[in-house]
């Protein structure tokens, strides 16, 4: 039997990898895969900044909150001093933790 | 940046009324959901307890990266506490806010507040000096401003309490608020002034301000009272 193939419509899903994909950010409180208060477009255009203390914020929502504590920044969640992961770091310290 | 406070403020007023559980209420004061007003009640096993706390909540244009402005509208007898303003010494509030912080845990930690007062780092200095220096005393008069401020009820009281017989008798009257127990003074200390010809209201400040309570009455000296009454 042969099949013809008129037509197909591709469909394609994407969310952060973040620990919890239903979680929100703490600071703007929309969802990660969502956009900040900000923003129109998620993903690429409203990405997210991962912390080496393993907490993960819109960029744009992290990035106010440094500016405003530029001299002493610190991970709004655990308050320890903020330093950027790079995604894959961020990877292997969460999978170290489970 | 606005749009994303008032989206924000917006989703957290409607988690605070659906969560019927946390006992916290939020209200709206005019149209702006900028201007609240929250509602606990006081935590148990403390003499705020029997309660219904109201604050004044103002949400700055900065927020959630500037902290929430809170006092108190219900008068409060708590070290960290302005018993003329209802101003709030609490570390969130100020130094320590981060933008995860929410209307509601704002509020939950305010009601801890109650439960664990910080006297050495207080907002009231004359409240902090009574509870530092008679803590049973301070509790007595905490519970009064809980039940002539608060809507507190006779049940909320511990059998227990060390019970000032004429304050009870009084309030069973119906007669509200006696200056002297506001104060956190004994009723018969008072009087034992006023019966040397001194006015009440001067009595009261004078022993106020010299923490004339508990244990601490024991240092004051009768004429230490009397020289500040004459003003010498």
């Amino acid at each position: 039997m042969k099949v013809k193939l008129k037509s197909f419509t591709p469909v394609a899903y994407w969310h952060w990898d973040t620990r919890d994909p239903d979680d929100v950010c703490g600071i703007c409180q929309n969802q990660f895969d969502g956009v900040c208060g900000t923003c129109k477009e998620p993903g690429d255009g409203c990405p997210l900044l991962f912390g080496k203390c393993t907490h993960e914020f819109h960029l744009h929502c992290i990035m106010q909150w440094l500016e405003q504590h530029s001299r002493k920044p610190l991970c709004p969640l655990c308050k320890r001093p903020w330093e950027e992961a790079t995604a894959e770091k961020y990877q292997e310290e969460t999978a170290a933790q489970q | 940046m606005s749009e994303a406070r008032l989206r924000r403020v917006n989703k957290e007023i409607a988690d605070c009324q659906n969560d019927k559980a946390s006992g916290i209420l939020i209200a709206l004061v005019d149209d702006s959901p900028f201007h609240l007003v929250g509602t606990f009640p006081g935590p148990e096993n403390s003499p705020y307890e029997g309660g219904n706390f109201d604050v004044d909540i103002v949400v700055p244009d900065g927020y959630p990266f500037q902290p929430i402005k809170m006092k108190f509208i219900t008068k409060v007898y708590h070290p960290n506490v302005s018993s003329q303003s209802g101003a709030i010494c609490l570390d969130i509030l100020k130094d320590q806010w981060t933008p995860i912080l929410t209307l509601k845990s704002t509020l939950m930690s305010l009601r801890s507040l109650l439960c664990s007062p910080e006297p050495n780092d207080p907002q009231d200095a004359e409240v902090a000096k009574h509870y530092l220096s008679d803590r049973a005393d301070f509790e007595r008069t905490a519970r009064y401003w809980t039940e002539i401020y608060a809507n507190g009820s006779e049940s909320a009281r511990p059998p227990n309490a060390d019970d000032d017989a004429a304050a009870l008798a009084r309030r069973k009257k119906g007669v509200k608020e006696d200056p002297a127990l506001v104060a956190g003074l004994k009723l018969e200390h008072v009087e034992q002034f006023v019966n040397m010809g001194f006015e009440r209201n001067a009595v009261i400040d004078v022993l106020k301000r010299l923490n004339y309570r508990g244990a601490n009455v024991r240092n004051v000296t009768d004429d230490r009272v009397v020289n500040e009454l004459l003003g010498i």
